[in-house]
C-alpha cells in the first residue's frame, strides 16, 4: 500500500511540477514581485506608524493563526476508480493514509512558520509578546495543526461528529481558546495542550480507524473538490485540461447582447460574449484584475509605478483571454459550423477589444482621482491606449492564428 | 444529394484505420453504417463532415468536395454526435439562435421548425435551460433538433438509438421518414440491428476499415448466403469471418 501511496505522489508532484514551471513566466513573476514589493513597502510603512502596544494587537494575532491553522488538508491522492478496484484491500489502506498524513503536514508546517515570522514585529510592538512568546505560540500552532490532520484521517473512516457537533467544529473551536489563553495567560499553554493531544491522536488512530468503516464516496468526493480547488487555481494562469468553471445565467447582463445583431457574421460574437459574461472564470478574472488595478492607481502617488501598473494589467487582462479562445474552439460542433476561420478571429477581436475597452475606462477614472488633469494623469492614460490597442488590434490576433 | 466515397484512406495520427473505403449514398436514401467496436464507423463519419483529413482517396457531396468550397459544403451536412457537445455557457434558445446564425437560416421560418422539433421531443418548456440541467437523453434531443431544423440535404447521425427512450428513438425514426420524403439522405451508424433493419434501405458493412459488403437486405441475404437470416446473423457470420 505504500508504494501505491509512493507512486501516486511521484506522478501528483510532476503533474504539480508542470503546472508550477506554467504559473512562473516572465509575466507572472513580473507581477509578482511588483505585487509583493508593493505589498512590502506598505507594511514596513504601517510598522513604523505603532509606537505603542494596542488592544487589537493580541486578536489580530490570534485571528491570524487561526486563519493559517486552516490551510492545507490530509492530501489523500484517491481517485475515482479506487472504490471498485481498490475496494477488496480497504483493510490495507491505514498505511496508505497514514504515509498521506505525513506528507500533507509539510505544507502547513511552512505556512504557519511563514506567518509567524512574517507577523512577529507587528506581534512584538503592537500585541506586546515577547519573542519566546511568539515562537512558542508558533510551535504550538504546528503541533496542533498535525492532531487536526490526524482528526482528518478519523474523518475518512467516518469519524465525523461527536455530541452532535462535527469533530472539525471542536477542534477549531478549541484551537482559539487555546489561542486566547495562550496569549494573554501563558504562551505555553497551546504547545503542551497541543503535544498531550497529539500523543494521544497518535497512540489511539490504529484502533479508531479500525473501529470505523473506510466511507469510500466522501472520502473521493473531497479529494476531487481538493483537487478542484487547485487546479482552479492553476487555471487562472494556465490552461488546465478538466476544470470546468461555474457558469451563471446573469440575466441581468442581457443587455449588454443588444448590439450584437443576429446575422451569421456574428455568429462567433454571440457565443463569446455570452460565455465571457457567465463563465466565471472570465468574468471572475477581469473584475479582480480591473478591481485591483483600480485600488492601486487610487492609492499610488508615484507617476512610473502608477504607468506600469496600467499598462502592466492592460496587458495581463488581453493575455488571459487567450486561453477563452483556444477553448472555445475545442468545441467539435463550431468547427462543422460553415464559418470562415478568419470571421472568429475577428469576432474575437471585439469581445477583447470591448473587454480591454470597459477596463480603461474603470482605470481612467481611478487615473484621474489621483493625478487630476495633469500632464502626468494624461500621459498614463494615453500609454495605456497605446497598450489597448496593440494587445487588441496586434497581440491577440497574432496569436490566434498561432491557435489553429 | 448523393454522397460518394471514393477509395477512402485515412485515420489518426499515422495509422490508416480506413483502407480505400468505397460506398455510395444516393437521393432518398437512409442508410445504415454497421460494424463492431473499432471498426473504423466515427472515423469514416469524421473524414466525411470534415474533422480529419483524408490521406486518400476522395469524398464528395454532389460531385463537391471540402476542398473546392469549405462553405458550401457544410452547409449541405447536419451532424448529431454519440456524444452530445454543447455549449455549457449558451441556453437551449440560445443554441438554436447559434445555429440559424451559423448556417445562415431565415431566423423565423427556421424557429418554426425548430418549435415543433422541440415539442415533439418535449423540451419546449425548457428553452432557458444550460447544459448541465439536462441529462444525457435531453442533450441528444438538443443535438438532433438543431441539426434537424438546418436545411442540410445529408444528415449524419452517429449512434443515435443509446440514451434516448423508446419514444424518442420512434420520434427520430419518424422525422428521418420526414426527411427522406423530402428527398434528404440519412447516413446513421448504430448497433442497434433490429431497428435499423426495419428502417434503413440499405446497409454498409463495415470490418477493420473496409467495406466487406453493402446492399439491402436481401442483397446481404443473397451475399452471405442466408436466406432465412436477420440482419443480426448476417453481422455475427461477418465477425466470425477473422477468425
Amino acid at each position: 500500500m505504500t508504494d501505491l501511496w509512493k507512486e501516486r505522489l511521484r506522478r501528483h508532484q510532476l503533474n504539480q511540477f508542470k503546472y508550477l514551471r506554467l504559473i512562473f513566466n516572465d509575466n507572472f513573476v513580473l507581477a509578482f514581485i511588483v505585487l509583493i514589493g508593493a505589498l512590502g513597502f506598505w507594511y514596513s510603512n504601517f510598522l513604523d506608524t505603532i509606537n505603542q502596544v494596542t488592544i487589537f494587537g493580541k486578536p489580530v494575532v490570534i485571528i491570524l493563526f487561526w486563519f493559517i491553522a486552516q490551510s492545507g488538508s490530509v492530501a489523500t491522492l484517491l481517485e475515482e476508480p479506487d472504490s471498485t478496484f481498490l475496494l477488496v484491500k480497504e483493510k490495507d489502506f491505514y498505511d496508505y493514509f497514514k504515509a498521506a498524513r505525513n506528507y500533507s503536514s509539510m505544507l502547513p508546517v511552512v505556512a504557519v512558520a511563514l506567518v509567524g515570522f512574517l507577523m512577529s514585529p507587528f506581534a512584538f510592538k503592537a500585541a506586546g509578546l515577547s519573542v519566546l512568546s511568539i515562537i512558542m505560540l508558533t510551535l504550538g500552532v504546528v503541533v496542533y495543526k498535525f492532531a487536526m490532520l490526524n482528526f482528518e484521517v478519523f474523518g475518512i473512516y467516518g469519524k465525523k461528529n461527536l455530541k452532535g457537533l462535527s469533530i472539525k467544529s471542536w477542534v477549531n473551536l478549541a484551537l482559539i481558546v487555546l489561542l486566547i489563553l495562550s496569549a494573554y495567560l501563558n504562551s505555553f499553554i497551546l504547545i503542551v495542550v497541543a503535544a498531550i493531544l497529539l500523543g494521544y491522536v497518535v497512540s489511539r488512530s490504529q484502533s479508531i480507524c479500525e473501529s470505523g468503516q473506510l466511507q469510500w464516496q466522501s472520502a473521493i468526493d473531497k479529494e476531487n473538490q481538493r483537487m478542484f480547488r487547485i487546479k482552479r487555481f492553476y487555471n487562472l494562469f494556465t490552461d488546465v485540461p478538466g476544470v470546468n468553471s461555474k457558469i451563471r445565467r446573469r440575466k441581468w447582463l442581457d443587455f449588454l447582447f443588444k448590439g450584437i445583431k443576429e446575422e451569421q457574421g456574428n455568429t462567433y460574437l454571440y457565443l463569446f460574449a455570452r460565455g465571457f459574461v457567465r463563465n466565471n472564470e472570465y468574468i471572475g478574472l477581469f473584475m479582480r484584475l480591473t478591481i485591483i488595478q483600480a485600488i492601486m492607481l487610487c492609492l499610488i502617488d508615484n507617476f512610473y509605478i502608477s504607468l506600469i501598473v496600467e499598462m502592466l494589467f492592460i496587458y495581463l487582462v488581453g493575455f488571459q483571454l487567450k486561453p477563452y479562445f483556444k477553448e472555445t474552439m475545442q468545441n467539435l460542433m463550431q468547427r462543422i459550423y460553415p464559418v470562415k476561420q478568419s470571421d472568429k478571429i475577428k469576432d474575437f477581436t471585439k469581445l477583447s477589444m470591448f473587454v480591454l475597452f470597459i477596463q480603461w475606462l474603470v482605470s481612467v477614472f481611478a487615473i484621474l482621482y489621483k493625478f487630476g488633469f495633469s500632464l502626468n494623469g494624461l500621459m498614463i492614460v494615453a500609454a495605456g491606449l497605446a497598450v489597448l490597442i496593440f494587445v487588441g488590434y496586434f497581440y491577440i490576433p497574432k496569436q490566434l492564428k498561432k491557435i489553429f | 444529394m448523393t454522397l460518394e466515397l471514393k477509395e477512402l484512406t485515412g485515420g489518426y495520427g499515422q495509422v490508416s484505420v480506413l483502407k480505400k473505403e468505397t460506398f455510395t449514398v444516393e437521393d432518398g436514401q437512409v442508410v445504415g453504417l454497421i460494424g463492431l467496436n473499432g471498426a473504423g464507423k466515427s472515423t469514416t463519419i469524421k473524414h466525411i463532415i470534415g474533422l480529419l483529413t483524408p490521406r486518400g482517396g476522395q469524398i464528395l457531396i454532389d460531385g463537391l468536395s471540402l476542398q473546392d468550397n469549405v462553405e458550401e459544403y457544410r452547409k449541405k451536412i447536419a451532424y448529431v454526435p454519440e456524444m452530445p457537445i454543447l455549449y455549457s455557457e449558451l441556453t437551449l434558445k440560445e443554441h438554436i439562435n447559434l445555429t440559424i446564425m451559423a448556417y445562415g437560416l431565415d431566423h423565423d421560418k427556421t424557429w418554426d421548425k425548430a418549435h415543433e422539433l422541440l415539442k415533439t421531443f418535449r423540451l419546449d418548456n425548457k428553452l432557458d435551460w444550460f447544459p448541465q440541467n439536462f441529462s444525457k437523453g435531453m442533450k441528444q434531443k438538443v443535438m438532433i433538433v438543431c441539426a434537424f431544423m438546418t436545411d442540410a440535404r445529408l444528415f449524419i447521425i452517429d449512434e443515435p438509438f443509446t440514451g434516448l427512450d423508446p419514444l424518442a428513438v420512434n420520434d427520430l425514426l419518424n422525422i428521418v421518414e420526414e426527411k427522406k420524403q423530402k428527398g434528404c439522405s440519412v447516413l446513421m451508424s448504430t448497433h442497434v440491428l433490429a431497428t435499423v433493419q426495419d428502417h434503413a434501405d440499405k446497409f454498409i458493412l463495415l470490418n477493420h476499415g473496409q467495406v466487406r459488403a453493402d446492399g439491402t437486405l436481401d442483397e446481404l441475404k443473397e451475399k452471405f448466403d442466408m436466406q432465412n437470416g436477420n440482419l443480426d446473423d448476417i453481422y455475427i457470420k461477418m465477425s466470425n469471418e477473422d477468425h
